[in-house]
């Protein structure tokens, strides 16, 4: 007999997950202060979980389906609910034993609209959780990210370089300018404050960390240097240990886009191959990490696209 | 009042490597008492609402020529700081540890009153004297005034009571995933549930308003009062298989604190060779028994015991 005998109606969703630390990696990564509400996003395609503040950033983790060992999706429409992502994430770390792959079963809801979790592993040794979820505020406002015009203006950098970058601008605080040029090709982050601070990457200069770069025209904006820090603030140390970049995009109005990519492979060596540069791959078993910041609006000259 | 031993090869080891660092973790101060056949180290006895904790050694364990006396029918108590304990017998050792091993190289401990330094006052110590190869050295634990009749007595009494066995014990074999998994509900609740069935279930659980946690071990050895394992409740969740149990009279439920039940883990320290949860009648306290066995077998070393109760926030049993 399944468990299932007693849980008569349809769930949304039940799904499996057997790296339970990649999940808590990709969560953590959008986790930048203790008290923070999550809304998490049902879909036939996965599971996105948003955290948004002050009306001025937003994160988002994307949980495609092919993530999870199984995935069954029951309802209709996309089920939305809230959660305490410290919560989430500390139970979530509950069920991750080191050194022992674990899975856990995730399903929604609960006969009271919980999240229920449970470990699947060992029928003699079972580990459960049940989460009590929220009515989401209305719609969560919409961070529109559209290209600033005809050409994409990015640029891909280290993830490790960007974040002991930001880390090291903390000191001048408050307010942090990005420029991109294009001739030479460079970004620069500029901090002044209680001093001045200018971290530039040369990418002819720094090919190894300044992996990619677009852009057209000179452009400059400035950002609230909280913002800025909470994108890189929990970068999990697999994607520094990975070597991975991340992708920042500035799109129109200047707002920034950062991307992080989060392996959630299962940690043993089977049934994935090391890559060309050595790194072990398991191309679909990423979780992908959003955060958009808006540009900080001063005097009356806001936008500067040169 | 006199006390003097020769701590044995065994009993430096069992006491530097395992006891005194896990003891340690129960609570800095703890009291000795030394009898004629047993050293016994005490946790919250006497006082206090934690932990309470019992390690008690045959004399045989840790002493060769053990001598005591005293007007109190050969019985010594007194509070020592582990900390202290341990770091001196740590030096001790390495001092005996000069000479190569050879014999009369012992390790001498006593009970000595001696003046401190800028102080009128003789004040109780307990001394290892240890003679190296080329040095001597001794090395003074202060201790407390060793306790009056009447305490000794209050305490032989309370240890006697410590001794009830619960009637239904589980036996959990991995004390150290049991601990990984407590380290992270810390962060949960303060109040743990523990569960415990007639057919060997071991149930942990935390619930706050917004979240329950919760873990459970089946099919574990189960000592004294056993029942069967009742039908058809695979398919139960494990909070429901527990509250019929309950019900049936064939389970026990407490609730502890999350930091007591933390501790009594750390008893892991000791090594040993398993450990067995009850609850004891009444749901009084969380009892948890360590047992050890006779090097390279599986008998059960009854020299040495140690047990901790863990006292009781809330009853809520059958």
């Amino acid at each position: 007999m399944s468990s299932s005998a007693i849980e008569p109606e349809i769930a949304d969703i039940v799904c499996q997950l057997d790296n339970v630390q990649g999940m808590v990696d990709a969560l953590s990564s959008v986790r930048w202060k203790r008290h923070q509400e999550a809304v998490l996003e049902l879909s036939e395609h996965g599971i996105v979980l948003i955290v948004e503040e002050s009306r001025c950033l937003q994160a988002k983790v994307y949980l495609k389906s092919e993530l999870f060992v199984s995935y069954e999706y029951g309802a209709e429409g996309r089920p939305r609910f809230g959660v305490s992502l410290g919560l989430f994430v500390d139970c979530l770390n509950t069920f991750s034993v080191p050194g022992h792959a674990s899975t856990i079963e995730i399903r929604y809801p609960g006969p009271d609209m919980q999240l229920l979790l449970k470990s699947v592993d060992s029928p003699d040794a079972c580990i459960y959780a049940e989460l009590r979820t929220k009515i989401p505020d209305t719609v969560s406002w919409d961070y529109n990210f559209e290209p600033a015009g005809s050409t994409p203006i990015n640029f891909t950098v280290k993830s490790a370089a960007l974040k002991e970058a930001i880390d090291d601008l903390e000191w001048p605080g408050a307010s942090i300018q990005i420029v991109m040029e294009p001739d030479p090709p460079c970004v620069t982050f500029r901090g002044e404050g209680h001093g001045d601070l200018q971290i530039d990457f040369m990418y002819y200069a720094n090919t190894d960390l300044l992996i990619a770069f677009q852009c057209d025209r000179r452009i400059s904006y400035r950002y609230k240097y909280k913002f800025l820090r909470a994108t890189t603030s929990n970068i999990p140390s697999s994607v520094i240990k990975d070597n991975r970049g991340s992708k920042l995009t500035i799109g129109r109005g200047g707002m920034l886009k950062v991307q992080h990519l989060v392996s959630v492979a299962k940690s043993s060596i089977q049934n994935s191959h090391i890559d060309s540069t050595g790194h072990q791959y398991q191309p679909s078993r990423i979780a992908y990490i959003e955060f958009f910041v808006k540009p900080e609006v001063d005097d009356e000259n806001p936008v500067n696209d040169s | 009042m006199k006390f003097k031993a020769f701590l044995t090869d065994n009993g430096v080891n069992l006491l530097e490597k395992r006891f005194l660092p896990a003891l340690d973790k129960m609570g800095r101060i703890c009291h000795l008492y030394l009898t004629r056949d047993h050293a016994i180290f005490l946790h919250n006895l006497l006082n206090g609402d934690g932990v309470q904790s019992i390690a008690q050694f045959r004399k045989e364990s840790l002493f060769e020529d053990y001598r005591i006396s005293s007007q109190n029918e050969d019985r010594i108590a007194f509070t020592i700081d582990l900390g202290l304990l341990h770091r001196a017998l740590r030096s001790s050792v390495s001092i005996c540890g000069e000479g190569g091993g050879t014999t009369g190289d012992r390790l001498q401990i006593k009970l000595v009153k001696k003046l401190p330094p800028h102080s009128r006052q003789p004040m109780p110590f307990l001394t290892f004297e240890s003679k190296g190869y080329k040095s001597a050295v001794i090395q003074d634990v202060p201790i407390s005034k060793p306790l009056s009749k009447a305490d000794i007595i209050e305490l032989q009494t309370a240890l006697d009571t410590a001794q009830d066995l619960p009637q239904t014990l589980v036996q959990v074999h991995d004390l150290l995933q049991l601990q990984s998994f407590v380290d992270r509900l810390k962060h949960v609740g303060d109040l743990l549930n523990v569960s415990i069935t007639q057919y060997g279930d071991l149930h942990l659980q935390v619930s706050t308003t917004l979240i329950t946690i919760g873990a459970e071990f089946r099919k574990l050895r189960v000592l004294g009062v056993q029942v069967e394992v009742p039908d058809g409740d695979r398919v139960m969740s494990a909070q429901s298989r527990t509250e019929s149990a309950i019900q049936r009279e064939e389970a026990m439920s407490v609730k502890v604190s999350m930091k007591h039940f933390a501790k009594s883990l750390h008893c892991h320290f000791a090594k040993p060779d398993c450990a067995f949860y009850g609850i004891a009648a009444q749901g009084s306290c969380l009892t948890v028994i360590f047992q050890f066995f006779v090097p390279g077998t599986r008998q059960t070393d009854k020299s040495i015991s140690l047990h901790c109760r863990l006292p009781v926030l809330d009853t809520e049993s059958s």
